[in-house]
């Protein structure tokens, strides 16, 4: 059962009185029909793949063949390893731009900012993920509005993020599995032991009385601070209230799993001595991420994939991979532009083909706890071809049900002349219900609008 | 004696370099014409630490139990810094712990705490006003007092006085009163619009941005009478601020960013490069972070000394990097005879900007020109030009390899100015490791700046750095650098009204970052803000 929450009438009214109110308001406009339509789409996952894309051994071959030797996207048709196969859960999409961040000079490795916020450097805008969870309050009812996570490198930087603020700030991640089951089931752990039951006890009446100083606190700075501090504000809101959610405890219906085992990843930093734990990280991050959905402990996650350098996973890939696959990827593309060295897109297409893997555990993952159809899955790249650092056609992969938004088991190819991605977070967020038409900031307001054709 | 400690001969010579200037020193109280913006800055979690370990008097680590920070402009201390759910989070769990170890019995808590039952509100009270007032870097009203003592009676209840205290702190701690530094200014706005901050909100500001701490009881006092108005007096309490030890991590910070250093740690190289790198990486950190504190404690943070000053003190783990014995800890050795003569010639710039398994002109040039020179350049793709990376080639030196850059009209533009300065420092590997060839090839080390308006044929990275620490154009940018941290902010009007106002001052003031940062608390330009 879950207990749900029974807020202080104080606190609450303090948080709305703090801004929360035009959060709420938000959260069920009448201009959006976020519950009054059909939104079956309930969970949203954001993914972040490195190094760009092979585009070589990603189009899939006639009758959506996604098998052929060197396919990249060969992980989504292995029964053998995943269970079952996801061919029919995906979609191979081409012919995206990341386009706002085109016009603001926020491309090759800043692409990614571009990637779920359809907006460059100056955008204000939240990320589509923490749009969802915040602004349209997907967030709202779970313990957590969202689950943030990376592998190897934890800074909320440009070029190492997709979830931003909104404001504009980018969210940093957690990129230890030990640190994602503590935030994400941390607080459902019982310990037996009745002194123990006791400590729990007074702790949550501390920190609900910590939670009612601080909000008070933070009423009293908004008030005076000015009006372009709001998003700021706002956010502090935000964490104030999943804190809340936190410390007054609820239960969850689903198992909560067991606490990782830190010696499996003695080291978890990029550079740091972390890479020949990747796999492990990268495992048991997917892993307790679908099981937070499964528990609903949350209904948003992304998350930001590392690269293969100095893993020596793949024996047939040398150590730098950023180095000697990405900057060594020698194609034409399909404007028939640049060089041709079929060794390096071989390469590429075997990094590619790892990042697919993990994406394939997701949705096997997805698949066990019953929530494929439901869910929304983006995976996208910050850049097509990696050694021309080119945010032009960068092959996206659309998988899950998208509660019936999303027809998989095809390969959709807008075309060669570049359509903005912010139509693909058009159509997420319609996938979720919001009737808006529009999603992104740039200086040219023609590029925000528009859907894709996905069913 | 503490060596590092900014030395009362460098800040003798700073004021002196202020009382020699021909214009006497001057009360300035006018609202400037061009103002940084009135807001809230979150601390950065190394400000967070820093003030966490002052209200407690303990090594807390707060900042490595935090999420690292977001960056603007280069610099940690940005008004984009917020308070997301996962560093609240994690500080409420990280607040619990660092108050396991409060310790009552530490000189600066009142001798009533370490008898003190749990009742005792009087000494409670005592506690409570000396820790909101180091938290929220002002006195506290009496109504935040009240609230305090209401989280004490709370903590304390079954318990004992120190779970009171503890819960104070936490709250304390977690309070957005603390969390943010507040520049919000206060009475009637000036011709221009602009308001003074606040008394507070001065002695606030000058601690943090010269010492990286909270205001000591001296700062707080002399806040409470209004004489931070003054900007003499606000120069006086820097001069005297920089004299604290723990203001030397502050610079080093401010040196790091400044330069892109802070990523060393995450760096690795390719072991055919280096095998040695990933051991010698702390060392590199090190032997930047010494320099930094020599030069600023000793020479005000010379900029001339940080580019060219002529020697380095060298960890003696990188001895060997370096090709020369083991000097003494602390000890300066001269490095010119190898191709070193400051802070660019060190393994920690040389490493950075660099690719993981080549040199990386283009980085190098790059880190130059926009850190150093204050330039903007724009991304190819900008321009319509894919970046293609020279293929690796076992028969040619780096330099060869990137010569498409001089003949390809489309990138020349940028490149000229880009790779003349990287070439200068081809003697110098991925890992920063001094050579004399590359495939079997002699290094050619030759390239050009543009400095000062003059166009210059350098022969190594050497004349580079003697050029650098002699322009007037880097002395600008190390003004204007100096504003972005202050604002926390790229603010283009008031880093140009600064750097004009600075041009007249003494070559201790403008060419020394101390001096710089004297300056800007001394200026209108710190106390005074526009409304947003």
């Amino acid at each position: 059962m879950i207990r749900r929450s029974s807020l202080p009438i104080s606190r609450r009214a303090a948080l709305t009185a703090l801004g929360a109110g035009a959060t709420l308001t938000a959260l069920f406009p009448a201009s959006r029909s976020v519950h009054a339509a059909p939104a079956p789409a309930k969970y949203f996952v954001g993914v972040y793949m490195p190094h760009g894309m092979a585009r070589e051994f990603w189009v899939p071959k006639p009758g959506f063949d996604i098998s052929y030797a060197g396919s990249s996207l060969a992980p989504f048709d292995d029964e053998a390893t995943y269970g079952r196969s996801f061919r029919d859960q995906i979609v191979a999409l081409e012919g995206l731009d990341l386009t706002a961040g085109l016009r603001s000079s926020t491309v090759g490795h800043d692409g990614s900012r571009v990637i779920l916020t359809g907006s460059g450097t100056n955008g204000q805008n939240a990320s589509i993920d923490q749009f969802l969870a915040i602004e349209q309050g997907l967030g709202k009812v779970t313990p957590l509005s969202s689950l943030v996570l990376g592998v190897g490198e934890a800074r909320p930087a440009l070029q190492w993020c997709i979830s931003y603020a909104k404001g504009g700030t980018a969210l940093p991640k957690i990129i230890n599995p030990l640190a994602t089951f503590n935030q994400a089931f941390g607080q459902f752990l019982v310990d037996p032991d009745p002194a123990a039951a006791a400590r729990a006890a007074r702790e949550q009446r501390l920190g609900k009385s910590l939670l009612d100083y601080w909000t008070n606190d933070l009423a009293e700075l908004s008030a005076r601070a000015p009006q372009a501090e709001r998003d700021k504000l706002d956010q502090h809101t935000t964490a104030l209230r999943d804190l809340e959610k936190r410390v007054i405890g609820q239960t969850v219906t689903c198992k909560v799993p067991s606490r990782p085992d830190s010696t499996q990843f003695p080291s978890v930093g990029s550079y740091q001595g972390g890479e020949p734990y990747f796999e492990a990280i990268t495992n048991l991050q997917i892993d307790l991420m679908v099981q937070a959905l499964a528990c609903d402990v949350t209904r948003v996650s992304t998350l930001f994939l590392s690269d293969l350098s100095r893993t020596h996973f793949d024996p047939q890939l040398p150590e730098d991979v950023h180095t000697d696959v990405a900057h060594r990827y020698a194609s034409p593309g399909r404007n028939g532009m640049g060089g041709s060295d079929a060794a390096s897109q071989v390469r590429l297409a075997r990094q590619n083909h790892y990042t697919y893997s993990k994406i394939a555990r997701i949705l096997q993952r997805l698949s066990e706890a019953g929530l494929l159809e439901q869910t929304v899955l983006v995976a996208m790249s910050d850049m097509r071809d990696p050694a021309k650092h080119s945010s032009r056609q960068v092959p996206t992969l659309l998988a899950g049900g998208w509660g019936g938004a999303l027809r998989g088991g095809r390969h959709i190819d807008l075309g060669p002349d570049g359509t903005p991605s912010n139509r693909l977070l058009v159509s997420v967020q319609q996938a979720f219900g919001v009737e808006s038409n529009s999603y992104g900031q740039s200086q040219d307001p023609s590029i925000l609008s528009g859907t894709l054709t996905l069913t | 004696m503490i060596r590092i400690r900014v030395t009362s001969c460098a800040l003798l010579a700073l004021a002196i370099s202020c009382a020699g200037n021909a214009e006497p020193p001057t009360e300035q109280s006018g609202a400037p014409e061009q103002s940084l913006a009135t807001g809230l800055r979150r601390l950065s979690t190394a400000e967070l630490e820093a003030s966490a370990t002052t209200l407690l008097g303990i090594n807390t680590g707060l900042a490595a139990a935090l999420p690292p920070d977001a960056r603007q402009s280069d610099y940690s201390r940005n008004v984009a810094q917020s308070v997301d759910s996962l560093l609240l989070g994690q500080l409420f769990d990280a607040s619990r712990s660092v108050t396991n170890a409060l310790d009552l019995s530490l000189p600066q808590f009142p001798s009533c705490a370490r008898t003190a039952v749990a009742t005792d509100s009087t000494c409670a009270e005592a506690i409570v006003k000396l820790l909101a007032r180091t938290a929220f870097r002002r006195a506290p009203t009496a109504h935040e007092v009240e609230q305090l003592l209401g989280l004490f009676a709370l903590g304390a209840e079954g318990v004992d006085f120190k779970s009171g205290i503890a819960l104070v702190v936490r709250g304390l701690l977690g309070s957005p009163k603390f969390l943010y530094a507040a520049t919000l200014g206060e009475g009637a706005p000036g011709p221009s619009g602009t308001t003074r901050l606040s008394n507070e909100e001065l002695g606030s500001e000058l601690s943090l941005l010269i010492s990286g701490q909270p205001p000591d009881e001296e700062l707080l006092l002399a806040a409470s009478r209004g004489e931070l108005e003054s900007g003499v007096e606000r120069e006086r309490h820097a001069l005297r601020l920089l004299q604290s030890y723990q203001a030397r991590y502050l610079y080093r910070r401010f040196v790091q960013e400044w330069l892109g250093l802070v990523g060393l740690e995450g760096l690795a190289k390719s072991s055919q490069v280096s095998a040695e790198f990933p051991a010698l990486r702390e060392a590199m950190v090190d032997q930047t972070n010494q320099f930094v504190d020599d030069v600023f404690s000793l020479q005000g943070g010379s900029v001339s000394a940080l580019l060219a000053g002529g020697y380095d003190i060298v960890p003696a783990p990188l001895a060997g990097f370096y090709g020369i014995q083991p000097p003494a800890p602390g000890a300066r050795v001269n490095l010119t005879g190898l191709g070193r003569v400051g802070i660019l010639q060190q393994a920690s710039f040389l490493a950075t900007f660099a690719h993981e398994s080549e040199s990386a002109p283009v980085l190098r040039g790059k880190a130059i020109l926009t850190r150093l020179l204050c330039l903007d350049f724009p991304k190819p793709t900008d321009l319509g030009i894919d970046i293609v990376f020279p293929p690796a080639d076992p028969t040619a030196t780096t330099r060869e390899r990137y010569s498409r850059h001089a003949t390809d009209g489309a990138c020349r533009g940028c490149h000229a100015a880009l790779d003349g300065v990287g070439f200068l420092f081809e003697n110098f590997d991925a890992a920063g490791k001094l050579r004399t060839s590359e495939s079997g090839r002699p290094i050619d080390t030759t390239g050009s700046v543009q400095l000062d308006g003059q166009t210059l044929a350098l022969a190594d990275s050497i004349e580079l750095s003697s050029a650098l620490a002699k322009s007037e154009q880097v002395q600008q940018c190390a003004a204007r650098q100096v504003v972005r941290f202050a604002a926390g902010k790229t603010d283009a009007l008031v880093e140009r009204a600064f750097v004009d106002s600075v041009k007249s001052k003494s070559p201790e003031r403008r060419g020394t970052f101390l001096g710089l940062f004297l300056e800007f608390v001394k200026s209108d330009w710190f106390a005074w803000r526009k409304p947003q």
